[in-house]
This record gives structure tokens, C-alpha cells and sequence, in this order.
């Protein structure tokens, strides 16, 4: 039979068709979905094109209208708020959520389950739900705010608080970022623990030497994915600031016109679409040197366990 | 004041949320066969009403039905705007005719979005002439007629009659100084400063509606299709709010007294609350204060003009809703057909009455089937009016509406003066193109 004959010999090479026929579904999607598009996008950012007619070659025209635009420059600025502040904050809450979710006492699962779940509701919902939540009169942060006498700020109207109150709204989902911590926790050898304990290590010392550096890879993960996620920030801006129909809207004083909402007015609104692609590959740019960036830096403070 | 750009809000009710799906654009639906058996063609007709009002227009719909032999109408209720545009991008259209505001008029003529109906007005002769001029005026771009005007909104001066008794104000305001006496008298404080009534503020908002302002102190937004946001008008409407509600009561006072008004549209809008003495609201309200606050006494008068230009009475702002067949309609000449009919006295009758819009066209404005809605009148008489006026729908409208949106921002927290705010927008105006 044929298969006897073919188990001794050696595997002849099979023609390359063959797997590219089988791997085609998976290519045709990322060239005609994806790349394509990508790349048709990087032309228009040189075009002027509405949606409707041809595009019409302007070369660097709408790089150079960007940086001139005070909305572009005011949505970079808000968006590398919600970055520099919200990643880093909200990881050390995600570290100090799961090194509760850690401590060895009864009911610990529910516990886990109780700070998982606004991880799983749809953040349009989340996002009108927090729009009453920080209602400035009636809404329950501030009577919370007000029963134990601290200032209660107009939170969504005040170009202040705004910001604040979206970095509140992405922190609320904070669950799935603690639980990737609580499972690099449990990875955390034990009998390191003990030696520093022989060694009379601290707490804190504990903590410092042991836990944070067996955590770099993750954190180092978690950082990479927070940042080009703040980059990219939209729901929750846009559902607070949309009222009604297909109006530009960048909340009060355009406090809340992040990047991404800025480039979503220009396409869909202002039906600029060259430039919403040229802010796309700015984005995209910045995303990944900031990117290479990280990971460069990460020699410095990531250890990778000897094994 | 309900902001920038006067829209019937009930328009807009589910169109924030379907907005927040967010996948508008995948959300443009393939029209099923585009005619059916017995040689008729069906014409599909994509509306941005909902609820009562995309009831209010089946009933149109069911009407033209019963009376064609050549065309079937199916209307379909899709308020999501970013759709609409979706489906009209391509060259076989989702649908055939729909609807928008003449605001949409010169970005979509420009771009070659919707048809000029010009050809089908001289083919049946049809007469323009019966459309109110400034509902006319946003459905035109340079010289052609791109849509046609069903149901019109403009506003008026809101005032609380028992808040009014109370503080002993005998007559609303006609002009801008007894507009802002009255707004002193009207607006009350706590014995620890806090306010508890506002003699005049937004509808939702700490800011008013600075377009209307402007027009109402003789400015205008566009001249010869030129950004004029620095017209001496302009500024002094901002400023007329400035002074007399924004300064006088601080806005940080006014912003934390807002921020408790209720929902718009329910009982606890400030307004039927007794929150506000006096707001500058739509048409719309008379209705809406019988379905929520039937036991509210409240007149309304004309937006009060400069003590020194009384020939600008009556000033009001007129924003069309309007119907537009895309460019890629697969039946155009049966939407026109159909459009006619829309626009006609007896739809467009049926269909306003039941939104208590206004009528686009004069020969409505006197029909006493309006009588039933309580001081429609007015609306009605505004509409009329030599001094109503529409701001030109130039293809620049919405970024120019978005930057003076900005600019009113800066005005109402006193960050910038009129002066200063509107000088910006027009700086950025000049890069519109």
C-alpha cells in the first residue's frame, strides 16, 4: 500500500500550493480586509477625499493642516493625560487589587468574581451608567463625596473633572488587568519567599526584591497594552459628550475630544477623510515607537526568571 | 436655549444610543428587491424618526400606498445619521428617498451626495412659491434646490406665569432691557447664596443658544457664504447673556444649579419644575407640556428685541426638516413622485400636526387644525415674520457649527469674551475652504 512505502522514505518536499491553498481563507482576509485597506488609507492621507467624489492629491497638506489644528493639538494633549496618568495609576490599582485578592481567607473565589464583573459589562452600558453616577446634584459620588465632607466637583462639566471622570469610568474595569496580576502572583516561587524570610526580610522587602520582580513581565505586558489602549480611547468620551444626532461634540471646553474622537469627527462629521487618515497613521506611528520604546527601556527593569 | 442648532429633540431620542452601537457604518441595511410582482415599483424610504413620529409618517405612507397604482412605499425607521451617510456612499443606494435638515444641504450638494431636484421642478412645473422663504432658504445650494421642506422648527421665549405673578413682574419682556429686568426679578437665591430659580438658562445647559442671540441683536453667522462669527450682532447677543445670567450669578453657582435639572424630556425638565422662570425652547413644547406638565401656566412671546432696533421683532430662527433623494437612488423619478406627495398641504398637514411641528408652507400657517395646540399661534406668526431667517447651509456648516460650539463653551465659562471667542472661529474659519 502506499502508505508502507511512504513511512520509509524521505518525506519528499510537498509543492508550496498546497499550503498556501490551505492557509488562503486566513491570507485573502488580511489582504483584502486588512492590509489593503491599510495601505489605501496611507494614500488617502494625502489626498483630499470625502467619501463621495475621487481624492485629490495634496501631498503633505493634511499633516501640515493637523499641526495647526488647536483641536488636533487639544486632542493630543487630552489623550496623553488619559495615558500618563490613567495607565500607570490604574496598573498600581490592578497590583494592589490582586495582591488583596492574594491573601489566603475564606470566600476568596467570590471575592475574585465580585472585582472581575464590571470587566464584563459593555462599556456603553458602564459609560451611562457612570454618567449618573457622577451627576453633579443627584448622582451618588458626590453624596458620597458631600456625607464625609470633601468638595464635590461638577464632574462632567467642569473641564477639570471631566478627565478625572472618564480615568474613574476605565479604572471601574480594572478586573481583568488584577486577575493577569493574581495569576503572575501564584507564579511567584514559594521557596523565595522563604529564603528571604530566613534572610529577615520585611514586608516591604518582600514585596521589592521578590514579588515586583517576578511581576516585570507581566507589568511590562500590561503597560504595552494600557498605553496604546489609552491611546485609542473612545467610548466612554463619546458617550459622555454625544446628545443628539451627527454633531461634533468634545464635551465641555473639548476637554473630553480625545484623539481617536477628533479623527472620527474629521472622517464622519466634517467627511474629511484624508485627514482622519493622516491622524491614523500619526496614531499609528506614535503607537509604535512608543511601543519600541517600552521595550527597549524594559532591559533596564524587567527580569525574566533564570530557569 | 437648546444650543447650537435648533433639532427637534424628539427626534433624537433613540439616536444617541443608536449611535453608541457604534457600528453605524456596518449598520446600513441592503434593501431587499427593489420592485416587486404586479409591476409596481418599490421605492424604499429610510427615515430618521422614530416612535410616535415614525408612526405619524407611516400613516403618510399608508396613504400614498392605497392611492398608487405604480409605486410601493416601504418606510423604514433608521435614526442612526452615520448609516445614512454609509448607504448613500456607493453606487447602488440602500434606499431612495430620505430625510435630514437643510442644514445638511450644501456639504451634501457639494459633494455630489444628493440630486439637485431643479430638473423635476421645471419638468412638472412644480410651484415653490407656497415654502416659506426661510425654510427655502437651507434647501437651496448656489441656485439649485437639493430638498424640500416638510416640518420646521423654530423657538420663542418660554415664561413661567405664577413664577412671574410671585415676583411681581406684570408683563413678559418685549425688549432686551426688560428681558434683563426680568431676569433679575426671576432669579432666586438661598440664605447661603445658593440659587433655587435661574430667571433664564439653557434647557439643559449652563449656555444659551448664542446662535439665536446673534440673530435676534441684528447679526448673521454667513455672509455671501463667508464665516462672519465677528458681526457686531453676534457679539452683542453672546454678550447680552454674558452680562446679565453668567456674570451676575457666577458660573460655578450656575453650573452646580444646572447640573440638578432634570431630563428634558419628562416631568422634572426645569422648566415645568418652576427651575427656570424663563428658557427659549422649540415649538415642540406646547405638546410636550401637556403630555408632562398639563398643569403648568406658561406663555410665550417672541426672543425680546434691542430697545433701539425694534424692526428686529420677531426675529426667529427657522431650521427645516427636509426630504433629499441620493444621487444613488435606484428610482429617483418615482421618489420624486413620492415626494410630492410628502410636501403636499395634506401630508405635510397630518404629519406636523402630529409632531406639532410647524408647516413649511404658507398656506398651513393660517389652518385652524393648529388651534387645538395651545399658543402655536405664535410659532405659526414667527414663521411668517420677514424677520425669520435660517442660516445659510453652506458646505462648511459643521465644522463651523463644531468650532463655534467650542467658542460658546469658552463664552459661557467666561474664558474668553464674545469678542475673543468669535475672533478664533473666524481665524479657523479661513482654513474651511
Amino acid at each position: 500500500m502506499a502508505e508502507a512505502t511512504l513511512a520509509g522514505r524521505r518525506p519528499r518536499r510537498r509543492p508550496a500550493w498546497a499550503g498556501l491553498a490551505f492557509s488562503s481563507p486566513w491570507i485573502i482576509g488580511l489582504v483584502v480586509f486588512m492590509a489593503g485597506p491599510i495601505l489605501v488609507s496611507l494614500y488617502y492621507s494625502f489626498t483630499e477625499f470625502n467619501l463621495f467624489q475621487s481624492p485629490r492629491w495634496v501631498g503633505l497638506d493634511n499633516y501640515a493642516t493637523l499641526l495647526k489644528d488647536p483641536k488636533f493639538l487639544g486632542s493630543v494633549f487630552n489623550t496623553a493625560y488619559l495615558a500618563i496618568i490613567g495607565v500607570p495609576l490604574g496598573l498600581a490599582f490592578a497590583l494592589l487589587v490582586a495582591l488583596a485578592l492574594n491573601f489566603p481567607v475564606k470566600g476568596q473565589p467570590l471575592y475574585r468574581a465580585i472585582v472581575y464583573l464590571p470587566a464584563i459589562v459593555p462599556v456603553v452600558t458602564a459609560s451611562y451608567l457612570w454618567r449618573w453616577v457622577f451627576n453633579a446634584q443627584y448622582g451618588y459620588l458626590n453624596q458620597v463625596l458631600g456625607s464625609i465632607g470633601l468638595p464635590q466637583p461638577n464632574w462632567l462639566a467642569d473641564p477639570m473633572w471631566t478627565k478625572p471622570a472618564v480615568l474613574v469610568i476605565t479604572w471601574w474595569g480594572i478586573g481583568a488587568t488584577a486577575v493577569i496580576y493574581l495569576a503572575a502572583l501564584k507564579q511567584v516561587p514559594q521557596q523565595l519567599y522563604e529564603a528571604a524570610a530566613v534572610d529577615g526580610a520585611n514586608g516591604w522587602q518582600r514585596f521589592w526584591y521578590v514579588t515586583w520582580p517576578a511581576l516585570t513581565p507581566v507589568t511590562l505586558f500590561q503597560l504595552i497594552m494600557g498605553v496604546i489602549a489609552a491611546l485609542q480611547i473612545f467610548a466612554p468620551t463619546y458617550l459622555l459628550t454625544q446628545s443628539r444626532g451627527n454633531a461634533a461634540n468634545g464635551g465641555p471646553g473639548d476637554s473630553l475630544l480625545t484623539y481617536t474622537m477628533h479623527l472620527f469627527h474629521n472622517a464622519f462629521v466634517f467627511l474629511k477623510m484624508g485627514q482622519a487618515a493622516a491622524m491614523a497613521w500619526i496614531l499609528f506611528l506614535v503607537i509604535g515607537l512608543l511601543t519600541s520604546f517600552i521595550l527597549l527601556t524594559s532591559r533596564r527593569w524587567v527580569h525574566y526568571g533564570s530557569e | 436655549m437648546s444650543g447650537p442648532g435648533q433639532l427637534s429633540r424628539r427626534r433624537f431620542v433613540g439616536m444617541g444610543i443608536a449611535a453608541a452601537g457604534l457600528g453605524g457604518l456596518a449598520a446600513c441595511s441592503k434593501g431587499s428587491s427593489s420592485s416587486s410582482g404586479g409591476g409596481k415599483v418599490t421605492l424604499r424610504f429610510s427615515y430618521l424618526w422614530t416612535g410616535q413620529e415614525a408612526k405619524a409618517l407611516e400613516k403618510v405612507i399608508k396613504k400614498f400606498n392605497q392611492s398608487q397604482s405604480k409605486i410601493v412605499v416601504k418606510g423604514v425607521s433608521n435614526p442612526d445619521a452615520q448609516a445614512q451617510l454609509a448607504a448613500m456612499t456607493g453606487s447602488k443606494g440602500a434606499f431612495d428617498i430620505s430625510d435630514n435638515f437643510g442644514s445638511a444641504t450644501g456639504a451634501w450638494a457639494e459633494k455630489g451626495v444628493i440630486r439637485s431636484l431643479d430638473d423635476y421642478i421645471k419638468k412638472d412645473s412644480f410651484d415653490l412659491g407656497d415654502f416659506t422663504d426661510s425654510s427655502m432658504a437651507q434647501c437651496r445650494y448656489k441656485d439649485q434646490v437639493y430638498q424640500l421642506p416638510i416640518a420646521v422648527n423654530n423657538s420663542a421665549l418660554f415664561y413661567n406665569k405664577k413664577l412671574f405673578a410671585a415676583a411681581g413682574v406684570q408683563k413678559p419682556p418685549t425688549t432686551t432691557s426688560e428681558w434683563a429686568e426680568a431676569i433679575g426679578k426671576l432669579t432666586k437665591t438661598d440664605s447661603k447664596g445658593r440659587l433655587t430659580q435661574l430667571g433664564l438658562a439653557g434647557t439643559s445647559g449652563a449656555g444659551a443658544d448664542y446662535r439665536l442671540l446673534g440673530v435676534t441683536h441684528g447679526g448673521k453667522w454667513y455672509d455671501n457664504g463667508k464665516p462672519t462669527p465677528e458681526d457686531p450682532g453676534n457679539i452683542a447677543g453672546a454678550n447680552f447673556y454674558v452680562e446679565n445670567v453668567i456674570k451676575k450669578y457666577g458660573i460655578k453657582e450656575i453650573e452646580r444649579f444646572v447640573s440638578g435639572f432634570g431630563d428634558y424630556q419628562s416631568p422634572q425638565n426645569p422648566f415645568y419644575q418652576g427651575k427656570l422662570a424663563m428658557v427659549v425652547d422649540g415649538e415642540w413644547q406646547p405638546s410636550f407640556i401637556k403630555e408632562f406638565a398639563p398643569d403648568l401656566d406658561w406663555g410665550v412671546v417672541p426672543v425680546p428685541y434691542p430697545d433701539d432696533r425694534p424692526e428686529l421683532a420677531k426675529t426667529n430662527l427657522v431650521a427645516p426638516g427636509t426630504f433629499f433623494i441620493p444621487s444613488n437612488s435606484q428610482h429617483p423619478d418615482e421618489a420624486w413622485e413620492f415626494m410630492k406627495y410628502l410636501v403636499s398641504k395634506e401630508a405635510m398637514l397630518s404629519f406636523t400636526k402630529a409632531l406639532s411641528n410647524l408647516p413649511a408652507r404658507k398656506s398651513l400657517l393660517q389652518d385652524p387644525a393648529y388651534k387645538s395646540i395651545t399658543n402655536f399661534d405664535l410659532f405659526l406668526d414667527l414663521l411668517a415674520s420677514k424677520n425669520a431667517t435660517a442660516i445659510p447651509s453652506e458646505p462648511s456648516l459643521a465644522q463651523y457649527t463644531a468650532d463655534l460650539a467650542t467658542a460658546d463653551d469658552k463664552i459661557t465659562r467666561m474664558t474668553k469674551t464674545p469678542a475673543q471667542a468669535y475672533a478664533q472661529v473666524a481665524k479657523a474659519a479661513k482654513s474651511y475652504g
